[in-house]
Formats: C-alpha cells, sequence, structure tokens
C-alpha cells in the first residue's frame, strides 16, 4: 500500500512534468545518435555501427532517466523541501517508502528509454527488443535509482548530487559497453568495467537485439547491486539519527 | 501518555536535550517553552522520530517509539516549524498524499480535505501549487494535513510563526476545540501569551536542560502575581510581588515612571533566561 503511495507520488510528479521530462530524456540520446550514428557513419563487426549504438543508448538513457528522476528530487524533498519529514512521521513503513521510490524511478528509466526506442524504430535497424530486454532495462532502473537514493541521503546539499553524477554517472556513460565495447579498454581496467551495471545492461540488451545466442548472466549482476544499493538506502533511512 | 526518559541529543560535541524526563498526560496541553536553542525542535524531533536520542527513550502509551512502529506513529500528527510540504504539489495533492501515507480510503481523504479546506478557507486555492500560497496560507495548509488523519496526539512546533493576528486567533481557537475533544498537544511556541492561553501546563527549558514544570498561572504565582515595571535610564526593570499592597508600596517609594500590571507567563519566561 505505501509503495503504490509513492509511486502515485512519482505519477503526479511524472502528470505534471510530462513534456519537461520527455524533451529532456531525448535531447542527449538523440544527440548521441545523431553525431555518432548518423553523422559518423561506420561499421562495426561488420554491422552499421547504429546498430551497436542503439542498444547502448538505450540502456545509457534508462539509467540516466531513473538516477535523474530520484537523486535530484529526493535530495530537494530532504533538504530544501522538508518534505521527507511527513514521510517519515508517517505510519507508511520506510521500507515500502523506499522499494516505491526504486519502482518509480525504474519506470521513469523505462519510460526515458521507450522515447529512444520510438524514435528510432523509423530507422528500421531490424534490432529486436523484447521482454527481456524490457526486464533487463527495469532491472537497470531499479539499481540506478537505488544508487540515487543513496546519494539523495548522502549528499549534504543541492550542489552535491550533479558532483556524484559526474564522478558515477559520467564515467559510466562513457565507458560501459554504450560507444564501444568493453573488450577495447586496457586489461585490469576491463575487468573492472566490465563488472558495472552499465556495462552488463548494455550487453544483454545489445545481446537480444542482435539475436546474438549472449548469457544472461548479467540479471543476476544486477539483482546483486540492487540488494546492496538498497539495503544501503535501508541503513540509511532506519539507522540514520539526523537525516 | 507520552513519558520521557533521560531523553539526551548531541549533535557532535554540542548537547541539545539533556537528560530530559517529562510525563505528558493524555488529553493535556502541553507547552514547551525556551529561549532560541533551548532544544524545543529537538525534543519535538526526536517525538516525532525525525531525530533519533543518543540515549534515553520515549513512549507513547506505554509503547517505546521508533521508526519501526507504524503503530505508534499512526496516532501522531506533526507541524513542524518549517513548511515540509511539496512545493510543486497543489492543496488536493498534498492532502491526498498525506490520506495516503496514513493508509485512509480515497473516499474519505475526499470528503475530510473539503471539509479542513472550507473550514480554514482554503477552499478557493485547493487548485494552487503550495509554492503560490502566502506563509500563512502555507500554515493553515500544513494544520488541515495533520488533521486530515485524526490523531490522538499532536505536536506543533511553532504553529503560528508568520500569522497574522487574525490568523493566530482562528488557529488558538481551533487548538482549544481540538484540546476539549480531548486531543494531546504538545506546543512549542516564542509567544508567551500563546502558551498562557493555551496550555495546561509548560515545561521551561534552557540549553537543553529541563527547568521548571507547571501551570502557567503556577509559575506565574511562584514568580509574584503582581508586577511593577519601573522605567530608568537603562530601560524598563520589572519588580515582582506576591501580593498587590507590597507593589503599591514599592511604587510609593520610587520616583520614576512606574506602572503597576498583572505579572504574565512572559515575566516568568524573562526571569527564568535572566537567571541563567
Amino acid at each position: 500500500m505505501g509503495i503504490i503511495t509513492i509511486i502515485w507520488e512519482k505519477w503526479v510528479e511524472f502528470r505534471r512534468d510530462f513534456y519537461k521530462i520527455t524533451l529532456a530524456a531525448m535531447v542527449a540520446p538523440l544527440m548521441y545518435l545523431l553525431v555518432f550514428g548518423l553523422g559518423i557513419q561506420t561499421m562495426s563487426h561488420g554491422e552499421p555501427y547504429l546498430n551497436f549504438l542503439i542498444p547502448g543508448v538505450v540502456a545509457l538513457t534508462s539509467m540516466n532517466g531513473s538516477f535523474n528522476a530520484i537523486a535530484q528530487n529526493l535530495n530537494v524533498q530532504r533538504l530544501y523541501e522538508k518534505a521527507l519529514d511527513q514521510v517519515m512521521i508517517s505510519p507508511t513503513p520506510l521500507w515500502q517508502f523506499i522499494v516505491g521510490q526504486i519502482i518509480g524511478g525504474s519506470l521513469r528509466g523505462m519510460y526515458a528509454g521507450c522515447v529512444i526506442l520510438a524514435l528510432t524504430m523509423p530507422i528500421g535497424t531490424g534490432l529486436v527488443f523484447n521482454g527481456w530486454s524490457f526486464l533487463i532495462l527495469f532491472l537497470n532502473g531499479a539499481v540506478f535509482s537505488s544508487v540515487g537514493v543513496v546519494v539523495s541521503f548522502v549528499a549534504k546539499n543541492h550542489a552535491d548530487v550533479p558532483r556524484f553524477s559526474n564522478y558515477i554517472i559520467m564515467p559510466m556513460a562513457y565507458l560501459c559497453n554504450t560507444f564501444f565495447s568493453v573488450e577495447r579498454i586496457p586489461r585490469g581496467l576491463r575487468e573492472v568495467v566490465s563488472m558495472l551495471p552499465l556495462s552488463q545492461t548494455s550487453s544483454m540488451i545489445r545481446s537480444i537485439a542482435c539475436k546474438d545466442q549472449g548469457s544472461l548472466r548479467g540479471i543476476w549482476i544486477l539483482v546483486l547491486y540492487l540488494a546492496v544499493f538498497t539495503a544501503a538506502s535501508m541503513t540509511f533511512i532506519y539507522k540514520k539519527k539526523n537525516l | 501518555m507520552i513519558e520521557i526518559r533521560n531523553l539526551t541529543k548531541q549533535f557532535g560535541d554540542f548537547t541539545a536535550v539533556d537528560g530530559l524526563n517529562l510525563r505528558i498526560e493524555t488529553g493535556e496541553f502541553f507547552g514547551l517553552l525556551g529561549p532560541n536553542g533551548a532544544g524545543k525542535t529537538t525534543t519535538i524531533g526526536m517525538l516525532s522520530t525525525l531525530l533519533l536520542p543518543t540515549t534515553g527513550e520515549i513512549r507513547i502509551d506505554g509503547e517505546l517509539l521508533t521508526r519501526k512502529r507504524t503503530d505508534i506513529k499512526r496516532k501522531l500528527s506533526v507541524i513542524t516549524q518549517e513548511y515540509s510540504m511539496r512545493q510543486d504539489m497543489n492543496m488536493d495533492e498534498i492532502m491526498e498524499y498525506q490520506g495516503r501515507l496514513y493508509y485512509m480510503p480515497l473516499k474519505q481523504i475526499r470528503q475530510k480535505s473539503e471539509k479542513l479546506l472550507e473550514f480554514c478557507d482554503l477552499i478557493d486555492y485547493r487548485k494552487r501549487s503550495v509554492r503560490k500560497l502566502s506563509g500563512g496560507m502555507k500554515r493553515k495548509l500544513m494544520v488541515c494535513r495533520a488533521l486530515l488523519t485524526d490523531p490522538e496526539i499532536l505536536l506543533l512546533d511553532e504553529p503560528t510563526a508568520g500569522m497574522d493576528a487574525i490568523s493566530r486567533r482562528q488557529m488558538w481557537n481551533l487548538l482549544h476545540k481540538l484540546n476539549e475533544e480531548k486531543l494531546t498537544i504538545v506546543l512549542t511556541t516564542h509567544y508567551m501569551e500563546e502558551a498562557q492561553s493555551l496550555c495546561g501546563r509548560v515545561a521551561l527549558m534552557n540549553h537543553g536542560k529541563l527547568q521548571e514544570t507547571d501551570t502557567p498561572a503556577g509559575l506565574i504565582e511562584k514568580l509574584g502575581a503582581f508586577t511593577v515595571d519601573e522605567r530608568n535610564a537603562d530601560g524598563v526593570v520589572s519588580h515582582h510581588f506576591h501580593n498587590r499592597q507590597e507593589a503599591i508600596a514599592f511604587l510609593e517609594k520610587t520616583s520614576g515612571k512606574t506602572a503597576l500590571r498583572d505579572t504574565t507567563l512572559e515575566d516568568v519566561f524573562l526571569t527564568a533566561g535572566n537567571k541563567n
């Protein structure tokens, strides 16, 4: 019930800012697709580069959509609006609040990813997106929503959130299997980068899109990340003495 | 009933509340008074579980209050000092969100919201976002939100701050009426007139410690029910007396500008402050 309340709150926000949210989700990914996909027309593994790029950009967009839907918003609610106080005081169990935020954020990320899919559909790439792709996108969004919750609790002021974004989100956006394969990263760093959640998501979505026989074991890695960050969020909300 | 036992809250080296012991009976209108930094808001923060105590405990009707005790939290409503609301939501959405957080059925939320907003003269602004409301309207909305959930205990942290005189009087009348209906109210305020008019009992706090607890009349009686204000070069000096004859005798002896009046809770507050 508490989870539904939080998803309702996210829905109210989404309904009110529909155009802003949709436009914000489109701009950067469209630029990537135009510049790297259509502007610089290259081939990758005998396929148009666009076919490599689209799954990565969809994964990247869902990551950004989810993280941005939660981190900044929740931080403002906690430190400036103090709206989080009313949730803390209310009888809604705080774990339900966290789960609601994660699901709500994940749905926002999926929405952003779907906008990109809809925009690239007319290109006719022949890429496949099925139920598994959406499950992976949902999990990816959930992971980055939970990261967003942790960041919103850790950030000491409003300006801290973009800093965390610079350190966590931006490097992942460029390195994690989005614009080029992690295989091209030097050994040592490659192993680390390939274990990051966005690398796993891009890799699995690309495998499905290109009808490759790729493994879906990355799902378990995403679940593990989700469990770790959710546990961290729960610890903050239940144990932090001065939230 | 609220029982506070050895409650201490530290922020690093600073002790905001220091070994507080209090017992507030069901249906009581209780005031927490003290200068800025006395620890009143921190106490309300712990009573509402926003802050966790460093040591000590709070019991509501004999049950230990923690963030996990949703059954106890259901009994509480809080009006915080700051406007703790989503600024981008409108009044209807604020009320619905609150009702949903307290598991109220939608139909009940809508009916009760309408009544409360009507009562507080906010009904015409129900679709206006919080960001566009005046300070007084935001305060009233916070009251509506707090009352929506039929609490047993209402915690008020300076509820009339920023309100004009008329709105403040309306609020006093409302709080008085709610208390008559057996709602337990804990209030912090800077307005001594407010505490004297509303509270059945008050606690004076300073530097995180409880100094005295009594009825406003009891505290005034202890200080002296009659006050003579003497104006001299340093400003106004107040002298307190237990009976009128003593006060009049003092008046006759002094040559400067003087005035005799009843002692108020503000005098008690100022005297306690000066002692520290």
